[in-house]
C-alpha cells in the first residue's frame, strides 16, 4: 500500500474525529428537538422500588360480578383521558360455556370441573383482564429503547421520556394490555391526578399496578374500589401474605401460561366465599377503536 | 473524489440539456402528490395519530406493510450486483448502477415509513446510537438499515467512478467486492431481521414461525427483481433503445419465475399449516383470511400463479409478458405483506373481544402514496443526474 501523505492523514483524522463526535452531536440535536413547544413534559417521577418485594395480584372469578368499578376507578386514578379506549382494565362478559370452550390457553380451567359461578348471575361469568406484569415480559424484550422495563419489585414500567411510539410492544403483548396515545390528551385539569401526570401524544402507556400508591405501602385503586373484594394485591415474596396463601391453597390459573411469560396475576376459579352484594354494573366502554360490537 | 465530482457535474449539465418536457410534467405531478402527503403528515402530527385507521387492538398497519415491502425490494435489487460481479453475467451491466440506486432509494423510503409510523420521530432518530436494547429486533434491524445505506452509497460511488473510468483497477475492485458483499448483508442481515421482527412475536400465531425470515428472503428476491425488470422495460421504452438484450430479458424471466415459485411454495405451506393446525387462533386466522381478506388472499396466490404460468413459456419471457408478470409479482407480494401484518393482528387476543377491524384512513393512504412518490422522484432525479451506463455519457472516451 502507498504511504499516507500528510493531506490524507489530516483528512483521515478529521473524519475519525467527526465519527467519534457523531453520537454527542446527535444527542444534542435530539435534545434541541425535545424543546419544541407542545412537547415539553416533566420527567416521569416514580417512587423507587421497595427492596425484597414482588408485587402480585389474585382475582377471584367467583366473586367478580362484572360491575366494572375497577375499570372506572383505574381510569380516574391514572389520569387516563377518554381518548384512550378500551381502558387499562377490560371486563369481558361471557357465558360460562363459551368461556371454557375453544380457548386453548384455558384448558386447565376447563378440566377443573369444580368451577362454580356467581350466585348473583348464574348465566354469566366475568373476566377482568389487564397488564399481567409478566416475569419475562415480551414487551420489554422487544422495546428498542428500553423505555419499557421490568423493575426490581416486578412491576413492568414505561419511561415516557424514552418511548418513541413504535408500538412494537403493543404488537408483542399477548394480553392486549398496552394503550397508545393516539391524540393529544384532552383531560380536564380537575380530573388529573397530581400524582400521575398526563402522558403526551405519541407514547405508549399501561397499568402500572398504581406504582405511586403501592410503592408507598398502599394498595392499587382497582383493589380498593372492588365492592366484593374479588381482587387481592400483595407481596409474593412474603409466604404469609394473603396473595401467596390464596395461590398456594386454591385452584387457579394464569392467562396464556403456554407462552411462558409468567403473568403475576392469578385467577381463582373455585369459589369459596360468596359474593356479598349485587351492584349495578357500569356500562362497558363505548366506541372502542378497531372493535366492532 | 474531486475528479468524480467534476465528471458528475459535467454529466449533469449535459443531461439537463437533453431533458424533455415530459420529465418535468411527471416530476410536477409527483411533487403535487408529495405536497398533499406532507400536509396530511403535518396534520397527523399536530392533531394525533388517531387520524390513521390504527387502534390499540391493531397497532400496526399500512406503513409497516409498506416498510416490509420496500426493505424487501431494496434487499432483492442488490442481487443484480451478485449476478454481474459474482456470476459474471455481463449482460446485466447496464442495470448494475440502476439496481444500486433502486436499492438505495427503496431503503431510504422504507425508513420514511418508520418515521411516519412512530409517535415521536425525532426520538426515533436516537435508536441505533443512543437508545438501544440489543434484544429488540427493531434495534437490530434499524442499525442494519443504517449500515446498509452506507454500504450502498459506497457501492454507488465506486460504480460511478468505474462508469467514468476514473480510479483504475482499485475502483473496479472496490465496486466488485462491495457489489458481492451487499447481497449476503441485504438478505441475511437486513431482510432476515425484518422478518424476525414479526417472527419472534409469540403472541400472534400467524407471525410466530421460523419460516418467516426465509419467506421474507424469497419474497424480497422476487419483488426486488420484479422492480428491476420493470425499470429495465420502462427505461428501454423512454430511451427508445434496448438497454438489455432479449437474451437477458429471457434470463431475467427465468430467475423471477424461480424466486416466485419458492415464494409461492412457502406461501402455500404457511396457509396450509394455519389451516391444518386446528388451534383457536389458527382457525380464526384462516377464517379472516378466507372471508374478509379473500380478495387480498386471491391476489396473492392467483397473482403469483398467473405470473409463474406466463414466465413458464418462452414467449412469456419477452417484454410484454415480463411487464405483466412483474406487475403481478409486485401486487401479489404487496398483498402478502398486507395480509401478513393485518391478519396477524386481527385475530383477537381474547375470544370475548369481538370482531376487530382495520381500514387505512385517507390521510394514512395519502402519506403512504406520498412516500412512494418521493421514492419515484428520487430515483428519477438521480437516474438523470448520475451516469447509469458507459454508453450514455461517453465521458470516459473524452478523457474527462
Amino acid at each position: 500500500m502507498d504511504k499516507l501523505t500528510r493531506r490524507q492523514l489530516i483528512k483521515l483524522s478529521a473524519l475519525a474525529g467527526a465519527g467519534a463526535l457523531l453520537p454527542q452531536q446527535l444527542h444534542a440535536f435530539t435534545q434541541f428537538l425535545e424543546k419544541i413547544p407542545g412537547y415539553q413534559k416533566k420527567p416521569t417521577v416514580v417512587p423507587p422500588p421497595i427492596k425484597g418485594f414482588r408485587f402480585g395480584m389474585v382475582i377471584d372469578l367467583g366473586l367478580c360480578i362484572g360491575c366494572r368499578r375497577c375499570s372506572y376507578g383505574c381510569k380516574l386514578e391514572n389520569s387516563v383521558p377518554d381518548t384512550i379506549s378500551p381502558p387499562y382494565i377490560m371486563v369481558f362478559e361471557t357465558n360460562p360455556r363459551r368461556f371454557t370452550s375453544g380457548h386453548p390457553n384455558l384448558e386447565k380451567f376447563k378440566h377443573k370441573k369444580r368451577l362454580m359461578y356467581t350466585r348473583l348471575r348464574k348465566d354469566k361469568i366475568y373476566m377482568p383482564v389487564q397488564c399481567n406484569h409478566c416475569k419475562d415480559p415480551p414487551c420489554a424484550k422487544v422495546c428498542p429503547t428500553k423505555a419499557t422495563y421490568k423493575d426490581a419489585d416486578g412491576i413492568v414500567m414505561v419511561n415516557y421520556d424514552k418511548c418513541i411510539g413504535c408500538r412494537y410492544c403493543m404488537a408483542a403483548c399477548p394480553y392486549n394490555a398496552r394503550r397508545f396515545n393516539w391524540w393529544e390528551p384532552d383531560i380536564p385539569p380537575e380530573k388529573v391526578n397530581p400524582l400521575v401526570p398526563v402522558r403526551p401524544h405519541g407514547v405508549v402507556e399501561k397499568c402500572t399496578f398504581c406504582v405511586h400508591r403501592t410503592r408507598l405501602g398502599d394498595t392499587t385503586r382497582c383493589v380498593e374500589v372492588c365492592p366484593n373484594k374479588a381482587r387481592i394485591f400483595g407481596n409474593l415474596n412474603d409466604p404469609d401474605s394473603e396473595v401467596s396463601k390464596l395461590i398456594g391453597s386454591e385452584v387457579n390459573f394464569r392467562l396464556k401460561e403456554g407462552l411462558n411469560t409468567g403473568p403475576q396475576i392469578w385467577y381463582l376459579t373455585q369459589q369459596k366465599r360468596k359474593p356479598m352484594k349485587w351492584y349495578e354494573p357500569l356500562p362497558p366502554p363505548k366506541n372502542v377503536r378497531g372493535v366492532s360490537p | 473524489m474531486k475528479e468524480t465530482l467534476k465528471a458528475v457535474l459535467s454529466h449533469i449539465r449535459e443531461s439537463v440539456k437533453n431533458t424533455g418536457k415530459g420529465f418535468y410534467v411527471f416530476v410536477g405531478i409527483l411533487i403535487i402528490v408529495i405536497t398533499w402527503a406532507f400536509i396530511n403528515y403535518a396534520q397527523i402530527f399536530i392533531t394525533g395519530h388517531g387520524m390513521s385507521g390504527l387502534s390499540d387492538v391493531v397497532p400496526w398497519g399500512l406503513y409497516i406493510s409498506f416498510l416490509a415491502f420496500f426493505i424487501g425490494a431494496s434487499a432483492g435489487a442488490t442481487i443484480i450486483g451478485l449476478l454481474i460481479y459474482g456470476f459474471r453475467q455481463d449482460d446485466y451491466k447496464p442495470m448494475g448502477t440502476r439496481a444500486i440506486l433502486l436499492a438505495l432509494v427503496c431503503i431510504f423510503g422504507a425508513t420514511q415509513f418508520v418515521m411516519a409510523d412512530v409517535g415521536v420521530p425525532w426520538r426515533a432518530l436516537k435508536v441505533p446510537f443512543l437508545l438501544r436494547n440489543v434484544t429488540s429486533m427493531f434495534f437490530i434491524s434499524s442499525t442494519s438499515y443504517f449500515i446498509f445505506m452506507a454500504l450502498l452509497s459506497a457501492e454507488l460511488y465506486y460504480a460511478i467512478k468505474v462508469t467514468f473510468g476514473i480510479g483504475g483497477e482499485k475502483a473496479k475492485k472496490m465496486a466488485k467486492w462491495l457489489g458481492i458483499l451487499a447481497v449476503p448483508f441485504a438478505l441475511f442481515v437486513v431482510h432476515t431481521f425484518t422478518g424476525t421482527i414479526f417472527g419472534v412475536v409469540k403472541a400472534r400465531e400467524f407471525w410466530n414461525t421460523p419460516l418467516l425470515p426465509i419467506h421474507f428472503i424469497t419474497s424480497a428476491l422476487a419483488s426486488g427483481f420484479a422492480i428491476v425488470i420493470l425499470i429495465a422495460i420502462i427505461t428501454s421504452k423512454l430511451k427508445k433503445r434496448e438497454i438489455v438484450s432479449q437474451k437477458t430479458f429471457n434470463h431475467m424471466g427465468l430467475l423471477l419465475g424461480a424466486f416466485l415459485t419458492a415464494t409461492l411454495f412457502l406461501d402455500l405451506t404457511d396457509y396450509l399449516i394455519v389451516l391444518y393446525s386446528g388451534t383457536a387462533e389458527g382457525m380464526e386466522t384462516w377464517h379472516i383470511l378466507s372471508e374478509r381478506y379473500a380478495p387480498l388472499l386471491s391476489l396473492n396466490i392467483i397473482g403469483m400463479i398467473i405470473a409463474i404460468i406466463i414466465l413458464m413459456f418462452k414467449k412469456g419471457r419477452t417484454v410484454p409478458g415480463l411487464f405483466i408478470s412483474s406487475l403481478l409479482t409486485i401486487v401479489a407480494i404487496m398483498a402478502y405483506r398486507i395480509n401478513l401484518i393485518s391478519v396477524g393482528q386481527l385475530v383477537p387476543l381474547y375470544p370475548e373481544m369481538g370482531t376487530l377491524h382495520y381500514v387505512p384512513s385517507v390521510p394514512e393512504i395519502s402519506v403512504a402514496l406520498g412516500i412512494v412518490a418521493l421514492m419515484v422522484l428520487l430515483y428519477m432525479i438521480f437516474a438523470k443526474i448520475l451516469p447509469m451506463e458507459k454508453t450514455v455519457t461517453g465521458l470516459a472516451d473524452k478523457g474527462v
